[in-house]
């Protein structure tokens, strides 16, 4: 599981009430694949890290990626990072070659855990635990 | 066709020896690719930009292969962890495969699906796009709001209309997995859901596509729903063969008429006993008439009454 992922995701049982974010990592496995290719990051990657900025949660990002061993971010996301080259290259190395291989995400709400085994998280709720719906 | 959601759950049917076959089978896979290709067409994706979609029910990533072959970022679920162990497997191999520059894509296929070695040497510089999770679309996606660009289902959602233990209610299932995918796709996304035609009373607009609706084999139906409810990305790309666009009057839930519809294949008419015509055929058949753009009287407390018998 990417960081990126991880930063997308959220608890959505009924008991987490659409809080469920983020999940905290414990991880016992980490694979970070280095760019071969860094610095030659394509100007795509690029654009697709300016268009991920606002969607992402950074203070989860931060928490999470120090949570997988990396603390190279920093804590706020300023606008003059946010147009640096060099900083958004070594954010998207961040988001897409972190991954969590095998540990446990836990709602950070309602305590109850995900496992994630080579690299899948295990995202399965019992039927009882998922949201009511009015028929 | 057969119909394997018939047989129960989807994780036992796709077990491992199922999503192997399914791998291996050239028809399939170009079948799957075909329409998945479909499916991002009807996204209407910006084609020089990177996007992240969310493929529901992945399987063997097939679809997935497609959308990182157009350069996009995905996200795969689904509830069968052979079907999943599968994809692992072939993100890997087809990124080994990259590397061979001067290979034409048919050979860099046929090595794909040929050698059949275990790739446990995978400890090298594996980097697909793509991203697997364990996840039965049933339960409601587990994602933050507004964070997709777009979501594609290829051949999967038919597995929601059935259920498999008592706790389970299809249209229970249908509806949370229908919200939740309206929350976590940004603002003008676009969903193209292949089959099924059993949407939303959650705010989508868009409406069905049906390509070669003549073709009882090769039609097929595509639900392309979006955020985006004033024009915007409005416009339905080229169809094929003279199809036809249903709106979204269609989009109630109705469980029970989806298989017919999905089929392409006619409903049963409702008729009692042979050469009775209840009111319900005949506001059935006045109904079909309608779709075909005939014009029908309007149905009034007069239909279908029996005329005084004279004397
Ligand atoms: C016909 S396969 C399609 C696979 C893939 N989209 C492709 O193009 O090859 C259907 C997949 O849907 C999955 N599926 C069935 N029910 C599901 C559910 N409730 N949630 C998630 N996935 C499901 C099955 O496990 C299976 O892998």
């Amino acid at each position: 599981m990417r960081l990126l992922t991880h930063n997308t995701m959220r608890n959505n049982s009924k008991e987490a009430k659409g809080m469920g974010f983020p999940f905290k990592i414990t991880a016992a496995e980490v694979k970070v694949i280095d760019n071969p290719d860094a610095g030659a990051t394509e100007e795509r990657d690029i654009d697709f890290v300016k268009r991920m900025l606002p969607i992402l949660e950074w203070t989860a990002l931060v928490r999470a990626a120090s949570e997988c061993g990396i603390s190279s971010l920093p804590h706020t996301l300023t606008t003059d990072l946010a147009e640096s080259r060099p900083f958004l290259q070594a954010l998207y190395h961040i988001l897409m070659n972190v991954h969590l291989i095998k540990g446990m995400l836990t709602c950070p709400v309602t305590g109850r855990e995900f496992p994630v085994t080579n690299g899948v998280p295990n995202m399965m709720l019992e039927e009882d635990e998922c949201e009511r719906v009015r028929l | 066709m057969s119909r394997p959601e018939l047989t129960g759950h989807a994780s036992n049917f796709y077990n491992e020896r199922e999503a192997r076959k399914y791998n291996s089978s050239s028809r399939m896979i170009n079948v799957q690719r075909e329409i998945t290709l479909r499916a991002i067409e009807l996204l209407l994706l910006p084609p020089d930009e990177a996007s992240l979609v969310l493929d529901i029910g992945c399987g063997s990533g097939l679809s997935g292969e497609v959308l990182e072959e157009h350069g996009h970022v995905w996200v795969g679920c689904d509830v069968s962890r052979d079907m999943l162990q599968v994809a692992h497997e072939r993100m890997e191999k087809s990124y080994k495969m990259k590397g061979d520059d001067d290979k034409t894509e048919a050979e860099i296929a046929r090595m794909k699906y040929d050698d059949d070695d275990d790739s446990d040497d995978d400890d090298n510089n594996v980097c697909s796009t793509g991203d697997l999770m364990h996840h039965d679309m049933g339960t409601g996606l587990p994602f933050r709001p507004a964070t997709f660009d777009a979501c594609v289902s290829i051949s999967a959602l038919q597995w929601l209309c059935y259920s498999n233990s008592s706790a389970q209610i299809p249209k229970r299932r249908l509806i949370r997995f229908f919200s939740s995918l309206y929350s976590i796709l940004k603002k003008s996304a676009r969903a193209a859901v292949l089959i099924s035609e059993c949407a939303t009373a959650v705010g989508f607009g868009g409406g069905i596509v049906v390509d070669y609706p003549n073709s009882a084999k090769a039609k097929k139906h595509y639900l392309v729903l979006s955020c985006d409810r004033v024009g915007g990305r409005g416009q339905v790309p080229g169809m094929t063969a003279a199809g036809a666009v249903a709106d979204q009057k269609q989009s109630q839930v109705q469980v029970g008429k989806q298989r017919q519809e999905k089929d392409g294949r006619k409903a049963r008419p409702i008729r009692k006993k042979k050469g009775v015509k209840t009111k319900e055929w005949i506001v059935h058949k006045k109904e079909t008439q309608r779709k075909k753009g005939k014009e029908v009287r309007p149905d009034t407390k007069y239909t279908a009454r029996r005329r005084p018998r004279k004397f």
